[in-house]
């Protein structure tokens, strides 16, 4: 008995799906899928809500650099808010949304930005996840503006789309190679841990001791790795006269360590990975990486003009210190801001279309972005704007 | 209890097409929801991630399900198909091959690549060819960060061109929903058949025990090798196809991560059970996204915008740190409370409740024992 009254419950609903799905088939063309909630405030206040979508990862191995984001933004929603197009005044929501800093995660997040009906996304957090979002923001003419995404190669993808607050990684790879041909460097050791920025930066370094006519020896470790006897004997053999690691502090203070326990005697540099006070201690003792000297990605914080200000308002609102690229995600929001105020509108094709003739004036500076996305800096600008540090007695020490 | 009861008679009554009917029609519904703007894209871009993750599970479960292979490299067939894509359809190296010698070279590629690897290790059991195919996995995925000519290393490769079949453009979300699922369908098809033949008893009792069935003329080192090597097809195709889906591939999709993910899905869906990866991969793949949407929208918008106006800042803004964790102790139940899995083989079921008459009435294991003799073993 209730198996046949089971059947034909099943039969009947299977039926009712198939037919649905048939009608659907036939019928899906002139149907426009998109019937978005009427905003029935704007019409008679002058006062709207805009959305901006925070495409970063607040858990993962980057989390911190997500937090810095994602309150660095806060900062800047509101500030920003209330600015005013045609009369009427504007509101910034920010949609925070966490990617796990897991390429895969990241176009389900960058969809559900999009579902949500943002006018224009900060992010993603790292390259890698930028290059699996950018195309369905692409898709939804949506505008991205990245703080923090320095891979060379992002913005000469062809995603139209696709704009950033920070320097690439080829112009601090440049200076640090340009750095150390400068302190008379004849043979030098490039050695990075095989991760995305890593590997580029390194890259970018070589050409430039290169240029410079110096003798290169290139090696490699693990992110990771704990042990670099190898590397080291290689590094012993080569005799060089400066060693740079473009990877990170961790695995910069161990390596430094064991170089100085094996007796090799040359200038320790690297990038902004491993500008990190902790790195005393990684290396077992602040003695042991005395005078490294390392750069950053970004403009002087120290020549920002607006620095001070801005990390004194993330203390206060946070309780602690502005993390890295905060400040750049900051301007992120206020490049977008300025460039829906010079558009005249919150459409999103409007917006990209007027993002490159912007010129805003932020933390960082006055900023602009050259016909690729990246940040033009006013009078061209070369390796000269990329900060040089040196570690002395515990502390990294601004140099210019 | 009646009422429990009462469900529970009408589910197993049920012939088993309705079920398979059901979650077809389902399926091939579940696109035109979107369409419809019913749901939003997100759940069906979601739902097309689950798919590759359903393809995967049912392939991992092939081995650790029905051979009882602890595999946990698993991710490298994957890459390999991915890779496959990625180098021979996108402006890397220039290349723009047709789909079907695509799909055909990556399953063909990670099928060699598991029989090589699977020759010296499966001579292994237990923790040994567990650890063996771990680092076997993480050698894969050394390979492509190194291989910088033709990878491009830790960047990646992006721009993967869309599949063309017979000049159908596979571009959108939903598009990819239904390659997908004619996939599923086709795998699962042929691996519920191979699993009812003779070699599919041969798994199931190399599973059970591995000297036995050897003396019952099981060659194991044939059956376990064919068992990889067919896994790891359905691997390169799950690959092949999510690089078209994701248009980006980079290294990081491939850490140990994603081995053990896909490991614990087949063993939540219940191990040697084919709804069971299926089902485990739908759950494990969709409730983080599920729990995010509870508690940074549904539940909000439910108790409205008054209540408690700080909690429902801290859930909006903060959730999504914590969802991972909730998650997490999800699992720790389900473990705890089911451990034979969601939908769980007969078998395994049966094992897990020794205790409870209830569940050794509801299976069909006494026909199983008469049939295998394992009661008189036992006995």
């Amino acid at each position: 008995m209730w198996q046949g009254n089971t059947r034909k419950i099943l039969a009947l609903v299977l039926a009712l799906s198939l037919a649905i799905s048939m009608f659907g088939l036939v019928g899906c063309g002139d149907d426009d899928a998109d019937s978005e909630e009427t905003d029935s405030t704007g019409t008679e206040s002058t006062m709207e809500t805009i959305k901006i979508g925070v495409h970063t990862s607040l858990t993962g191995g980057l989390a911190d650099y997500g937090f810095a984001a994602a309150e660095g933004l806060k900062l800047a929603a509101e500030d920003f808010s209330g600015f005013e197009i045609d009369g009427v005044t504007y509101e910034i929501e920010l949609i925070i949304k966490d990617d796990k800093g897991e390429p895969a995660e990241s176009p389900v997040v960058a969809q559900q930005l999009v579902d949500e009906g943002v006018v224009a996304v900060i992010g993603a957090l790292t390259s890698g996840n930028t290059n699996a979002a950018a195309p369905i923001y692409q898709t939804a003419g949506i505008p991205l503006v990245s703080g923090s995404a320095t891979r060379p190669d992002l913005t000469e993808l062809g995603f139209e789309n696709f704009f950033r607050t920070c320097l690439r990684d080829d112009l601090q790879g440049q200076a640090i190679g340009e750095w150390a041909i400068e302190l008379g460097s004849e043979k030098v050791v490039v050695m990075d841990d095989r991760g995305d920025y890593s590997v580029a930066l390194g890259d970018e370094v070589i050409k430039a001791l290169e240029a410079g006519g110096a003798e290169v020896l290139r090696q490699e470790g693990q992110e990771g790795d704990v042990d670099f006897s190898a590397q080291v004997n290689n590094i012993k053999a080569f005799a060089p006269d400066a060693v740079i690691f473009t990877g990170y502090h961790r695995e910069a203070g161990l390596l430094f360590k064991q170089l100085t326990e094996a007796g090799v005697e040359a200038q320790f540099m690297g990038g902004d990975g491993i500008k990190s006070n902790d790195i005393g201690d990684e290396a077992g003792g602040a003695a042991n990486v005395e005078g490294t000297l390392s750069t950053f990605g970004g403009f002087a914080q120290e020549n920002m003009p607006g620095y001070t200000a801005f990390a004194d308002a993330f203390m206060e609102a946070t309780g602690k210190d502005a993390g890295p690229y905060a400040e750049n995600n900051y301007d992120a929001l206020g490049a977008v801001v300025a460039a829906m105020e010079l558009a005249g509108s919150t459409d999103g094709a409007d917006i990209i279309s007027s993002l490159s003739e912007i010129n805003y004036d932020g933390v960082q500076g006055a900023l602009t972005f050259d016909s690729m996305g990246d940040v033009a800096v006013p009078g061209g600008g070369g390796t000269e704007l990329i900060p040089r540090f040196e570690y002395k007695s515990g502390v990294w020490e601004f140099m210019n | 209890m009646a009422v429990r009861e009462r469900i529970g008679n009408m589910f197993r009554r049920a012939p088993r097409w309705t079920f398979i009917v059901t979650a077809l029609a389902l399926a091939l519904i579940f696109p035109l929801l979107e369409q419809y703007g019913i749901i939003e894209t997100l759940w069906l871009r979601l739902g097309t991630r689950t798919l590759v993750y359903v393809l995967l599970a049912v392939g991992l479960n092939l081995v650790l399900g029905e051979t009882g292979l602890l595999h946990l490299g698993y991710v490298a067939f994957f890459a390999v198909g991915a890779y496959t894509t990625a180098i021979l359809s996108s402006p890397r190296l220039g290349y723009h091959w047709n789909f079907w010698v695509i799909i055909a070279l990556a399953m063909f590629l990670s099928m060699l690549f598991g029989f090589l690897i699977g020759m010296p290790t499966l001579r292994l059991r237990g923790d040994y060819l567990a650890i063996v195919t771990l680092a076997f996995g993480e050698i894969t995925r050394m390979t492509f960060n190194n291989w910088e000519p033709v990878t491009n290393g830790p960047g990646g490769i992006p721009g993967i061109y869309p599949p063309n079949l017979f000049g159908w453009v596979v571009d959108k979300p939903g598009e990819f929903f239904y390659l997908l699922l004619a996939a599923v369908i086709v795998v699962v098809w042929l691996l519920n058949n191979l699993k009812a033949s003779r070699i599919g008893r041969a798994w199931n009792a190399l599973r059970e025990d591995e000297i036995a069935s050897h003396h019952s003329g099981v060659r194991p080192m044939q059956a376990k090798l064919l068992a990889v090597v067919l896994s790891s097809g359905v691997a390169g195709l799950a690959g092949a196809i999510f690089a078209y889906y994701q248009q980006f591939i980079n290294p990081t999709y491939f850490l140990f991560m994603q081995s053990t993910i896909v490991v614990c899905m087949v063993v939540l869906g219940g191990m040697g059970s084919i709804p069971g990866a299926i089902m485990g991969a739908v759950v494990l793949d969709t409730t983080p996204e599920l729990i995010r949407q509870t508690f940074t929208k549904w539940l909000p918008n439910a108790v409205g915008q008054d209540f408690l106006p700080g909690f429902q800042t801290a859930l909006q803004q903060d959730f999504d740190r914590y969802r991972m964790l909730i998650f997490g102790i999800a699992i720790v139940l389900m473990v705890i409370f089911r451990p034979e899995g969601l939908l769980p083989n007969k078998l395994w079921r049966r094992q897990s409740h020794t205790e409870d008459p209830r569940e050794q009435a509801n299976t069909r294991q006494h026909l199983f024992d008469v049939e295998e003799g394992t009661q008189d073993l036992e006995a």
